[in-house]
């Protein structure tokens, strides 16, 4: 399907497609209440809960007054409503106002003020500076005399000629923003210009901000939600935690046991009625019933036991999971001064799964190191500079050559410089800023202008250099773009002077060394490579040749012919670019240092001493990977660790590798060593297709893995692959490379950093350096974990307990399904009574920050579910119904007799509830804040309070019966007795526990609040701290200024995705011979 | 991202900082905060003290509860003549039978002084007046106003008689319990019981309307309970407001009235009863109590009882705690070591 936008053409177009009206609304007025119910009502917790309250209609069976469900009922839905719907209000008005915009168009050649949403489809837009593109428009004509705009998120070249009439041929909207493969016919047609091949590079994205840039013209291709925008926007998959999964599991055991209870009360009912209660005259049970008579008890017990499942449990966990998320995004500790950013958490849903980590799968560029490159060393020829004082540029020996003009030096240098995509600017005080694409780009140019090489001004297709003060032109002809499958770039220029046309290529070892002249030798150049690369160096080989005229001209042709192909146009360019790119003349090679983020190694320690497993993936080389994962700790150097390589060309070698890998994996014990392996791009998608299930185990069984040269979806596959076997991953990255495997994650981490902010977007949370990551998972992960886990398991143990003393009470009553209670204690019971004082416990801390930074091995205990898991529940149940037994037997002895009257008793055993839980959440809470106490006895009081107005209303059915109850000595030593024989054995069994088998956590504490030292032993990773003197008998040459912040490191270069050249040799001792060593096991985790 | 090149970063501000958390305590969550943990010393001394306090309070109950003088009798089986006694069906037919003889004198006998006010109780065991077909039995709408006379849709089956709506409706009404007695002490002095304000001051004003008048009540096809006199309104029907008070236990007491006359150890009371209430049917059981009260209430060795007991566990947890925490020190008592297991159990 293609679409033909006609330039400035109104009639043609207009009602063909869209206008430019966004709507990012999920409801409109008239569809919200349908909608929004049918949606809450496709959870199967809230059917449950409508078929009970259907059945409380009915009369005859229900036991209280249907109020006292459909109350809360009603409630819950319409919080649930009202945040949907205020969501949706404010998607509404950031839609009005991003669509009443005011936005000039061009309409028969007069420039008019009109609403965004008004544009259509081949209008001409007017843009000034800093106005933000209103839709897809392909640039068509800009201030900049070169065409050129600047966008906030991309620079874009552009037509230079504004022209009004003609079409564009371009592909039905698609959300991919990579490619734009259109063509632009102009009415007439021009002899030679006929057809015009439009590229992404020549749109305007919505959204996008204009900048430095007086004026650009577009046409409207794309409008409203068919934007490139639009079209990639979607809902992503709400995110389900463990902590969610076990509830829902713990509801569902909740539910069979609540239909055990009501099958089997039921029939005992039926039993009853039929041999005793028929002769209680009374009673007046009628002869001969209905049919339905049989059924009549057990529904009523149906509906008596349906407070089991507590109805409030989804909005407390709602409401405090926002707090959780607020805790993140207030938390000063996690603000990064640097860039300004304090971190967000987007998802409010799944902080608890911060706790729960145990597969870290971090990005490397950008986020273990800054991103922020500096030239180092090179190679020109042979000689290496740099080598002594770690700076090239401060190299006397290169600074010599420079000025001595070598001509070897010139041409590496005027690679350096024009071999690019930077954008040079010249300020008005004279200085020269440059605006590169990627960051290496940027070093290079800038070490070149260091060596009186500087790239003055790129204007039209002309380039000048500034070369020791004199200037040189060049004619850009072509370029050849980077893409990650080439992992080179390359310019095609006419020296001016000469009139000589030359290709100048820059790239990754692999896709540049293969192509030199077979006259050269290329050994030196992969042995510089090789050196720099275990310096943790980035490298990038530059190569030039001299063209022919006629070999140009010939290419030229098939150039631009693949360049305005429609289809498959990237595949093409890359063939005709290979023709060209052969031969090359090897210069030299350079080596960019990118440093370790501050706190990097620690964070990582930290988090492995949690237990923790770390992957990398990067798309950089082996060696520089491994490298980089030495100095940051993700490794240990010889002899305490040892790394495992799977390599291999062809499937065999590549599942002989990994067969070797996993055995000795396998069958070494788990001896404090750190066995890790390393896999390339290639044979991981070997393995990932035909070994999967191999792979799979070692993947459990390693700790540590870096995976090299990968691409962003084989990132996201080992996400999947972790997911599948169940594990909770946690992604962290940068870069829009990260983003699949950021959605793919459980957790996904963005950092904001210096690749754009598209990572951070589709985030769950967003963090301003790698190092906020202990805090986020240590912290923030461990509190919330805790929190939700008491918070679910008290919903529980309170609906629970009202549920067993009304069982109870069935017991004394015949069996007939009658309530203890009355509807309006119930109802207040559940909504309000008993949520109000857990709901602080999101202010709880089981241990001070501090406690919990300096042992990160307590995250192991929320592995291990120490909290929430079937045991820990059973005893809550237990524990309800101990004191459903206390409460019962306690207030039906002590009101029995003459005192024995339903209100009272009801309400005797009501506060007794009201007492007991307030002790037990008293009990539970670790640290009291003022908040706390507040909550706990206020909310008793409260109680107190509510009941008291209750009893004045002579309307109401507990008219003066909380003062009678009040008035009595009795009552009050009831509550006092009930407290005590209901917390009293609590409270021992936890002493009990706490003294004689206490856990670690118990332990700390008590270091905690008694003040003693404490020292951790035995860490769950023990961890070298020397691994500095190991990395230097690796490194063959180490600069002497190194220090240990200041660590050179290799980032994934532009030009290194894919697969490997071939076997890396040098880390024999890596090498996963028979050596047996110990390794981390780690069991199949079965579910 | 395409072409995502220049640049326009993070402007580095420095000084101001618009996206800077604000600092409160509660933000950062460095509200302080007190952290008790269950040292030996605090839970010994808690357990102690609440056995401290338990135990005084249980022997203030017990003996309060023991003060208090209860002569109870039951008559259900001794109240039926003699050759109706031996089969159930006997008894049901001799109860149900209104030409019958349902008189009968039970003789009491003091064993203590008692001061009054004496409290005359009947008490019912296995009667469910908490079944749930029974307790629902009702209209309080019906009670109250004369206005709601025929509000009677919860009062199923007793709501209509001959098609007119019954005043008090439903089951408990119907079903109000007709025992009468009447007291002489030491054979010549009759004793007169007080019937008023028996039942709640709040049941009188609120709850049993004063223009609410017994209609058709009792005319029905089946004879449950008691009759009420027409003439007199809901509100001064106190046996009725007793009787609706429903109890929650299937053995319960109601008040029958008071006797406002001290009453001297080896006192014979005499009590001639009239046994019209049908309990055969369902093996029930029928006593009459008189009682003292004071402030614990009625005779309930319960409260006393279960004090005594809490608060003698607490004390022997006490002990417990303390004998093993001088044997064995806890190893909390030197925390100075933790290790980390590598592979934690199963917790």
């Amino acid at each position: 399907m293609k679409r033909y936008v006609y330039i400035n053409d109104d009639d043609s177009t207009k009602d063909l497609y869209c206008d430019n009206r966004i709507s990012n609304r999920k409801y409109t007025i008239v569809n919200f209440l349908p909608k929004n119910l049918w949606e809450q009502f496709s959870r199967f917790m809230n059917q449950y809960f409508l078929l009970i309250a259907c059945l409380q209609l009915w009369s005859l069976i229900t036991p209280v007054n249907p109020a006292s469900t459909w109350g809360p009922l009603i409630f819950i839905f319409a919080v649930s409503a009202t945040k949907e719907a205020w969501d949706d209000y404010n998607r509404y008005l950031s839609d009005k106002k991003a669509n009443e915009k005011e936005v000039w168009v061009l309409r028969h050649g007069i420039k008019k003020h009109i609403q965004a949403q008004d544009i259509h489809v081949g209008n001409l837009v007017w843009l000034c500076e800093n106005d933000e593109v209103p839709c897809d428009l392909v640039l068509i004509g800009t201030s900049d005399p070169q065409g050129l705009c600047y966008v906030e998120t991309a620079a874009l070249d552009g037509e230079t000629d504004l022209k009004t009439r003609g079409v564009i041929e371009c592909p039905s909207p698609d959300k991919d923003i990579r490619r734009f493969d259109a063509n632009l016919r102009l009415f007439p047609p021009f002899i030679d210009n006929d057809i015009c091949s439009l590229t992404i590079k020549n749109t305007l994205l919505q959204s996008c901000y204009l900048r430095n840039t007086e004026w650009a013209c577009g046409v409207a291709v794309y409008t409203g939600n068919e934007t490139k925008l639009g079209m990639s926007r979607g809902v992503p998959e709400p995110k389900l935690t463990a902590v969610d999964a076990m509830i829902d599991k713990l509801t569902g055991a909740i539910f069979v046991f609540q239909l055990v209870v009501v099958i089997v009360l039921g029939i005992a009912g039926d039993v009853w009625k039929e041999t005793e209660a028929i002769k209680r005259w009374y009673v007046k049970y009628p002869p001969e019933g209905q049919w339905y008579e049989l059924l009549i008890i057990p529904l009523r017990f149906e509906l008596l036991c349906s407070i089991m499942i507590p109805i409030s449990i989804k909005v407390s966990l709602d409401l405090v999971k926002s707090l959780y998320a607020k805790f993140i995004d207030w938390d000063i500790e996690m603000y990064d001064p640097e860039s300004g950013t304090s971190s967000h958490a987007a998802n409010t849903a799944i902080s608890e799964d911060l706790g729960q980590v145990e597969y870290i799968l971090t990005d490397k560029t950008g986020t273990l190191t800054e991103n922020r490159m500096i030239f180092r060393r090179c190679c020109i020829s042979g000689i290496s500079y740099g080598n002594e004082s770690g700076d090239a540029i401060k190299d006397v020996d290169l600074q010599n050559a420079v000025s001595t003009s070598s001509p070897d030096v010139i041409r590496f240098l005027s690679i350096m410089a024009i071999c690019n995509t930077v954008v040079p600017t010249k300020s008005k005080s004279g200085t020269i800023s440059y605006k590169a694409q990627s960051q290496d780009e940027d070093a290079l140019v800038n070490a070149a202008a260091n060596l009186h090489m500087a790239l003055v001004s790129k204007s039209g297709n002309m380039i000048e250099i500034n070369y020791n003060g004199s200037s040189v032109q060049y004619e850009l002809l072509d370029t050849l773009e980077f893409t990650s499958d080439r992992k080179r770039m390359s310019v095609v220029v006419r020296d001016c002077q000469n009139g000589k046309v030359i290709l100048m290529s820059k790239g990754a070892d692999e896709a540049i060394l293969p192509y030199s002249d077979p006259g050269q030798h290329t050994k030196i150049f992969s042995e510089a490579v090789e050196q720099y690369a275990q310096l943790g160096l980035r490298t990038l080989c530059l190569a030039w040749r001299e063209l022919m005229e006629d070999e140009y001209r010939e290419w030229s042709l098939m150039f631009k012919e693949a360049n305005s192909t429609l289809v498959d146009r990237e595949w093409r360019l890359a063939e005709v670019c290979q023709r060209l790119e052969h031969n090359l003349e090897i210069l030299g090679v350079t080596a960019i240092e990118d440093r370790l983020q501050d706190g990097v190694p620690e964070t990582i320690e930290m988090l492995r001493k949690a237990g923790v497993y770390f992957w990398m993936l990067t798309g950089d080389k082996q060696n520089t990977a491994i490298q980089i994962a030495l100095s940051c700790n993700l490794i240990s150097p010889e002899p305490k660790g040892q790394l495992l390589l799977i390599d291999g060309k062809t499937e065999d070698e590549v599942f002989r590798s990994l067969e070797r890998v996993l055995l000795t994996m396998r069958i070494t014990t788990s001896e404090p060593k750190d066995v890790a392996f390393v896999v390339d791009g290639w044979a991981l998608e070997i393995a990932l297709k035909h070994h999967r299930k191999a792979f799979t185990e070692l993947a459990i069984l390693s700790r540590t893995a870096i995976c090299c040269r990968v691409t962003p979806s084989q990132k996201a596959q080992l996400v999947e692959l972790l997911k599948s076997c169940d594990y909770k991953t946690l992604a962290i990255g940068d870069g829009g490379n990260d983003v699949r495997m950021i959605q793919q994650a459980d957790i996904g981490v963005g950092i904001s950093g210096r690749e754009g902010l598209q990572a951070a977007r589709a985030a769950d949370y967003s963090i301003g350096k790698f190092r906020f990551l202990k805090r986020l998972i240590l912290v923030h992960g461990h509190y919330s974990y805790n929190r939700t886990a008491f918070l679910s398991q008290y919903s529980f143990y309170k609906s629970l307990l009202i549920c067993f003393i009304q069982i109870l009470f069935s017991f004394i009553s015949g069996v007939s399904g009658a309530s203890l209670f009355n509807s309006v204690s119930l109802m207040a019971y559940n909504v309000f009574y008993t949520s109000i004082p857990v709901m602080v416990s999101v202010l709880d801390k089981d241990l001070s920050e501090k406690t919990v930074m300096q042992h990160p091995q307590i995250l192991f205990y929320c592995h291990a579910g120490r909290l929430l898991n079937p045991s820990t529940f059973a005893g809550w149940f237990g524990r309800s119904l101990f004191h459903a037994i206390v409460v019962f037997v306690i207030s039906m002895h002590a009101y029995s007799y003459e005192k024995s009257e339903m209100e009272e008793v009801a309400m005797v055993a009501l506060s007794g509830c009201i007492w007991l839980q307030a002790f037990v959440v008293a009990l539970e809470t670790n640290s009291f804040t003022i908040l706390q106490h507040l909550a706990i006895w206020g909310n008793l009081a409260a109680f107190y309070i509510i009941n008291w107005i209750l009893s004045a209303l002579p309307a109401s059915g507990m008219y003066t019966i909380m003062f009678r109850l009040c008035r009595q000595p009795a009552y009050w030593l009831t509550m006092l007795l009930i407290v005590a024989a209901g917390i009293g054995p609590v409270l021992a069994l936890k002493y009990f526990r706490y003294t004689y088998t206490p856990s670690k956590i118990n332990i700390l504490q008590q270091a905690e609040r008694l003040g003693g030292p404490i020292l951790s032993l035995g860490n769950i990773e023990p961890q070298s701290r020397s691994f500095e003197k190991e990395v230097s008998s690796l490194s063959i040459t180490l600069p002497k200024s190194r220090n240990s912040v200041y660590e050179p490191l290799l980032l994934d270069s532009p030009n290194s995705t894919g697969r490997s050249l071939g076997t890396v040799t040098p880390f024999d001792f890596l090498q996963s011979s028979s050596r047996l060593s110990s390794i981390y096991s780690r069991d199949y985790k079965t579910n | 991202m395409a072409g995502s090149s220049s640049a326009v970063a993070g402007s580095t501000a420095p000084g101001r900082n618009p996206n800077r958390p604000k600092y409160s305590k509660f933000s950062q969550q460095e509200l302080p905060a007190c952290q008790p943990i269950l040292t030996p010393k605090l839970v010994i001394t808690a357990f102690t003290i609440i056995g401290i306090i338990f135990i005084p309070i249980g022997i203030a109950s017990l003996s309060a509860s023991q003060d208090v003088v209860e002569i109870s009798n039951r008559y259900e089986t001794e109240c039926i003549p003699e050759g109706y006694r031996s089969t159930k069906d006997d008894k049901i037919q001799f109860i149900q039978n209104p030409q019958s003889n349902k008189n009968c004198t039970r003789t009491l006998t003091v064993p203590k002084h008692m001061k009054q006010p004496i409290y005359v109780y009947y008490q019912l065991d296995n009667f469910y007046q908490n079944h749930r077909r029974y307790v629902k039995s009702k209209s309080d709408k019906q009670l109250r106003s004369p206005g709601s006379e025929s509000d009677t849709s919860d009062c199923k089956p007793e709501n209509n008689a001959n098609g007119m709506p019954i005043v008090p409706c439903g089951l408990i009404a119907w079903s109000l319990f007709n025992d009468t007695y009447s007291f002489t002490r030491n054979n010549y002095v009759s004793l007169t019981v007080n019937k008023t304000g028996i039942s709640w001051k709040s049941d009188r004003e609120h709850k049993f309307g004063k223009g609410v008048y017994p209609k058709n009540f009792q005319s029905g096809g089946l004879i449950g309970g008691g009759s009420l006199v027409s003439s007199i309104p809901l509100s001064e029907q106190e046996d009725l407001m007793v009787w609706m008070r429903t109890a929650a236990m299937p053995t319960f007491r109601k008040l029958y009235g008071k006797i406002e006359f001290d009453l001297q150890a080896n006192d014979v009371i005499e009590v001639s009863l009239k046994n019209n209430y049908n309990v055969y049917s369902f093996n029930g059981k029928k006593r009459i109590v008189l009682s003292t009260a004071n402030w614990i209430g009625g005779k309930n060795d319960f409260l006393g009882v279960a004090y005594i007991t809490v608060g003698g566990i607490c004390f022997f947890l006490a002990l417990c705690f303390t004998a093993l925490y001088l044997k064995k020190p806890s190893r909390l008592q030197d925390p100075s070591y933790l290790t980390w297991n590598t592979n934690p159990g199963p917790l």
